[in-house]
């Protein structure tokens, strides 16, 4: 293998492992604090809540701390060509992510895990407040970042180098907001159904009724406004420009060889690059032309628009594209089913939906990997569209055999994250709410 | 515009040294201090609310770096590539250490989290010297400005010695800040091997700059280099004097002036190169060489500091509820 394939393999690999961990804190962060907040106005069961969740947040924090360090210091690292070209630009919305959202979050952490019993109560929730806001500027940021890699906004080329014309344009670039807005309801997503499907394994287990219902209750609301949300407006927005910037990603994710007016929807097939076509399709006719252009008729740019070097790897975009739609659309029904139960107050006495809620815990996740898979894999061949290829990126002074080396580190090293959290997230469940000591005061020595 | 630049990366990493150096520093002499359980357990929550919001300012710096010098932000980390690895695997190691060792009640658990977090607290100190005695020797640069640094290279005699003289300095920091957090024995073990420890930097400080001055011949004299040499003296026996009379928060602010003053000579002898040439009268990367447009200075420099005073202010003023001092049940 070349250095670039190895070093795209390790970036996709140590990205996709750290993003597991952000999608859940940023999901679970306005719980943490709705939960803090009741708790300092004198709710004795949101407080057990709140150190419960606090609990589950501070450990996906460490692990997506620890992990969120070596992707940022890996542009230097593995793609310092890009890195000398563009730093001038994406260099400030990541300094500004440590900035401005990193030590919001890291310092108020700190007095949210250790401040219990220190610091006034209402200290306390604002911490657990600025944790949220934290957690949420710091998505935005990176978002910000990736959005101006897919549609490159206030720069300028001076030789190789891009220089920065305008921050407000790249922080305020529509494409970046919808984006951020869609990551965000996919994250929440997640965390709603974090909460709600806990909340049922307690119900189902016959142990903590009251925090159970109240977790389900909590997170299936969160959970079907969200799932809404993903699909509209934010996820349609996000289409939209990706119709109207990257048309040659819209065409892989369709698996849309050809240009075709009235565009039919492949629901399901398996595209067949070599003679490009779709294997065994299901269509929805006309419906694609829809969904891009809200005209049946509209004419959708197809593959065969580009060069064949300008293709992006047209199976996993059109494969991620579809889990995340199709996860999508079974996470979305599972919610909204839960919720008009729960309106109807049948929710608690039906086993089988506290069932499904529990099981399609992991759908988010999958479908927020998905989203992002198709979102980076289909802009290559590019790493800053139209800008510069991806192949041109990497380090000169870096080889192959030292990233493969550094690459079976990382291996190991997640392989051990991922085992130790899994352990301490399924202890700390199944010790349950109501016996579980605060992380602070778990090391807290009387005096 | 690029000295500000320069000056303000200087701020950000010299803010990373003093504050991340404490809590590296406790994890250093932890095993020295400490010897139940319960002594570990207080040594690292003596660290627990401030670690990770020290940690940022090397992400702040590292970003920084990345906005106003991408040239030597992309140089010098692919030319570090398999130390800088292993830092940020080290870095992964201590945060999980001390993040996860509270989590599950065993003395076999915590033993293993409290070896990790000692061994790469003291790993880190080293290679964060031999990094800026590697960076104050210099860096066979290409024309393209890249280096590929072997870890042969970047073991020499100097950056060695830098490494030894990093320890010692932050290992008695982390002392001072254990007299400051800790109430019992802990604190009477660490002040103990302040002693020793003050001893070695005493000796260190002389030799580091008599190598200095052979490494980097003719750029030491300047005004700059001498005035804060004079603080660093004056500082060091201040912070012995302060200990001996029991005055921890006086010693720890001495032990702050010593290390700015001994990283305001370093970034004294760099300037004006981010990476300077090795051997020397070769090409180095100077801040002119590396700096982006004027545009996208000023707007990083306005943010950066706008964000950094916030950083400061809220940081202490939550940090003020964390002043009083840990006590150990027996």
């Amino acid at each position: 293998m070349d250095a670039f394939t190895v070093d795209r393999l390790q970036f996709a690999f140590t990205v996709m492992f750290h993003y597991l961990f952000p999608i859940t804190t940023i999901g679970l962060a306005p719980f943490v604090a709705f939960y803090t907040f009741k708790a300092a106005r004198g709710d004795a069961e949101a407080a057990t809540a709140a150190a419960f969740w606090t609990r589950i947040f501070a450990i996906n924090f460490a692990i997506g701390v620890v992990t969120g360090i070596p992707l940022e210091f890996q542009f230097g690292t593995n793609w310092a060509a890009f890195s000398a070209a563009s730093g001038a630009v994406i260099g400030q919305p990541l300094a500004m992510e440590g900035v401005y959202a990193f030590f919001l979050e890291s310092v108020f952490l700190g007095a949210l895990l250790y401040g219990k019993g220190k610091v006034p109560t209402s200290v306390h929730a604002g911490a657990a407040v600025a944790v949220w806001l934290g957690s949420w500027l710091s998505g935005f940021f990176i978002v910000a970042t990736n959005a101006w890699m897919q549609h490159p906004v206030g720069y300028r080329m001076v030789g190789a180098r891009i220089e920065l014309t305008s921050l407000s344009a790249l922080l305020l670039s529509p494409f970046a907001w919808f984006q951020y807005l869609h990551v965000l309801c996919g994250a929440l997503v997640a965390g709603g159904f974090v909460v709600a499907g806990i909340g049922a394994y307690y119900l189902l287990s016959q142990r903590e009724f009251a925090l159970g219902r109240r977790f389900v209750a909590d997170g299936t609301v969160v959970a079907a406004l969200f799932s809404l949300l993903v699909v509209y407006p934010t996820g349609d927005r996000n289409s939209a420009n990706v119709t109207e910037y990257q048309p040659e990603k819209l065409a892989a994710m369709e698996g849309l060889f050809k240009s075709t007016r009235d565009a039919p929807l492949a629901i399901i097939g398996m595209p067949d690059v070599q003679h490009h076509t779709l294997i065994d399709p299901i269509f929805v006719p006309d419906f694609l032309s829809f969904l891009a252009y809200g005209n049946f008729r509209a004419n959708v740019e197809g593959l065969d628009a580009d060069a064949k070097a300008l293709w992006p790897p047209v199976n996993v975009t059109y494969y991620a594209y579809h889990v995340m739609v199709g996860l999508g659309t079974i996470f979305c029904g599972v919610a909204v089913l839960a919720a008009f139960f729960l309106w109807r107050k049948r929710l608690f006495a039906t086993p089988a939906l506290l069932w499904l809620l529990m099981l399609t815990m992991p759908f988010p996740y999958i479908a927020n990997e998905a989203g992002w898979v198709t979102t980076e894999v289909g802009r290559q061949p590019w790493i800053i569209y139209g800008i510069m290829r991806s192949a041109k990126a990497g380090s000169p002074t870096v080889v192959s055999g030292e990233v493969v080396f550094t690459l079976i580190g990382f291996a190991g090293m997640y392989f051990m994250l991922g085992v130790l959290f899994l352990y301490l997230t399924l202890r700390a469940i199944a010790i349950g709410p109501s016996l579980q000591s605060g992380v602070g005061d778990a090391a807290e020595a009387p005096a | 515009m690029s000295t500000a630049a320069f000056a303000l990366i200087a701020f950000i990493l010299a803010m990373y040294v003093l504050l991340d150096g404490y809590d590296l520093g406790v994890g250093a002499i932890t095993p020295l201090i400490a010897r139940s359980d319960r002594e570990r357990e207080a040594s690292m929550r003596s660290i627990g609310p401030f670690w990770n919001g020290n940690e940022v300012w090397l992400i702040a710096g590292g970003g920084a770096l990345f906005a106003l010098f991408p040239l030597a932000y992309a140089s010098s980390f692919s030319g570090f590539y398999l130390p800088f690895i292993v830092v940020l695997w080290l870095l992964m190691f201590r945060g999980i250490a001390m993040e996860l060792r509270s989590h599950f009640p065993s003395e076999i658990w915590h033993q293993f989290w409290d070896a990790c977090f000692a061994a790469s607290s003291t790993l880190l100190i080293l290679l964060f010297g031999v990094a800026l005695g590697n960076l104050l020797r210099g860096l066979p640069l290409n024309a393209s400005e890249y280096f590929m640094g072997t870890f042969a290279f970047l073991l020499n005699p100097y950056a060695l010695l830098v490494g030894v003289f990093a320890l010692a300095v932050l290992a008695q920091h982390g002392a001072i800040f254990v007299m400051l957090r800790i109430d019992g024995t802990p604190s009477k073990r660490a002040r103990t091997l302040y002693g020793g420890l003050w001893i070695s930097a005493v000796v260190l400080l002389p030799a580091v700059t008599a190598a200095t001055t052979l490494v980097r011949a003719g750029v030491l004299r300047t005004p700059w280099v001498d005035a804060v040499g004079t603080l660093a003296l004056v500082s060091l026996v201040w912070s012995r004097v302060a200990v001996s009379r029991d005055r921890p928060v006086q010693a720890f602010g001495a032990s702050c002036a010593f290390i700015l003053a001994l990283l305001a000579s370093a970034a004294g002898t760099l300037y004006p190169y981010l990476i300077p040439a090795y051997p020397p009268g070769h090409r180095g990367l100077s801040i002119f060489d590396a700096s982006p447009s004027p545009y996208a200075l000023t707007t990083a420099l306005t943010v950066i500091i706008a964000g950094l005073l916030a950083v400061i202010a809220y940081s202490s003023i939550v940090w003020r509820h964390f002043t009083t001092k840990i006590r150990i049940a027996e």
